[in-house]
């Protein structure tokens, strides 16, 4: 297809569409008009019900807490998918950090190695906080663990490849991946042991507005943030591992980007 | 709505930027600067959970995956380089 008639099809193409999309922008709500009943619905009584101030987290771990497990398999699968084919040529056992061959060992400026040191460990620590102040404030389990990982990547910047897997250690965010995903799920079963239907909330709500409030949601959120952390980071491992080739032996000095 | 009006055109300014910038690793770049319009608009729209989550996700791991993976395909084209009888190079596609 020639240029001239692509683009001939493509102008037929908008001169269909666009009376529909007028259409639409005539007839839209207005700015923050919705007319959705079950967001308001939360926002009045979950304060009540499950004594939490952030009612997407009452939403995620309690009233869908369900869809969330099932989120949170989704999230296994994928990453335990992308690991199975990455490191399939690598094995299971090696997990020494590796060199790509050929490429220059650029010296890191002192001040790009503090700023990093700095900017991690802040990045890291906010994540903490975002995912301990699920039930209080904005954030939660999935936010803080995206934080975490990206407080990670800060480290990788500043340490380099070798500096940063001694730092991540690959074992244990399989164990975080791995163990978070198993803490919602057996908080489910938790429910079921004690006679409730599966997820039920058994535990005390706690004081409104309150850090550890929100009862079982705790452990959930805990297990989430866990499980989004180990995840991200896995996949951070698997794929930077993947452009890189065993050391030949007795060349092992310097870091690489 | 006098905030939210510039970062919406700022989201479309630099999603054009993607479609438009044809290298690679700039369209990496893009994507994250992308990322930092979107989670700022995010912040306007007093959505600071979707802001935290796009920021990290959007504009820090996905475009450091998509580095990570020009950076392989770079390493093979390198090392296939193939030695022709003649003495030339040639790199294997």
């Amino acid at each position: 297809m020639s240029p001239r008639l692509r683009r001939l099809l493509f102008l037929a193409c908008c001169a269909l569409v666009l009376p529909a999309v007028l259409h639409v922008a005539a007839h839209m709500p207005r700015f923050g008009d919705h007319s959705m009943p079950y967001g308001d619905l939360i926002n009045a009584v979950a304060l009540a019900e499950r004594h939490t101030t952030n009612m997407v987290s009452a939403i995620n771990f309690d009233y869908r807490g369900f869809d969330t497990l099932g989120e949170e398999m989704m999230l296994l699968c994928a990453v335990g998918g992308a690991t199975v084919l990455l490191r399939g040529s690598r094995g299971e056992t090696e997990s020494e950090p590796q060199r790509v061959p050929g490429r220059p060992i650029i010296a890191r400026a002192d001040s790009t190695v503090l700023a990093s040191r700095l900017f991690g460990a802040v990045v890291i620590l906010f994540g903490l906080y975002v995912v301990l102040h699920a039930m209080t404030t904005p954030g939660g389990g999935f936010q803080g663990g995206a934080i975490i990982a990206s407080g990670l990547l800060c480290v990788f910047l500043g340490e380099g490849y070798p500096g940063w897997r001694r730092v991540a250690p690959s074992e244990l965010f399989d164990a975080l991946e791995g163990g978070g995903a198993a803490l919602y799920a057996l908080c489910g079963f938790a429910s079921l042991v004690m006679g409730l239907p599966f997820l039920q909330n058994m535990l005390p709500f706690g004081q409104k507005g309150d850090l550890f409030s929100g009862g079982l949601m705790q452990f959930e959120n805990a297990g989430v943030g866990a499980a989004v952390t180990g995840g991200f980071v896995i996949l951070l491992i698997e794929f930077l591992e993947e452009t890189r080739e065993p050391v030949p032996d007795g060349d092992e000095e310097g870091d690489d980007p | 709505m006098s905030l939210l009006l510039p970062l919406l055109l700022l989201v479309a300014i630099t999603g054009t930027a993607i479609v438009f910038s044809r290298v690679p690793r700039r369209q990496v770049v893009a994507i994250a600067a992308n990322g930092i319009a979107l989670s700022l608009l995010f912040m306007a729209f007093q959505a600071p959970d979707v802001a935290f989550a796009e920021l990290a996700a959007g504009s820090a791991v996905t475009p450091l995956l998509f580095l990570v993976v020009l950076a392989s395909v770079r390493t093979d084209l390198t090392t296939e380089r193939v030695e022709r009888p003649d003495g030339e190079e040639d790199a294997a596609s």
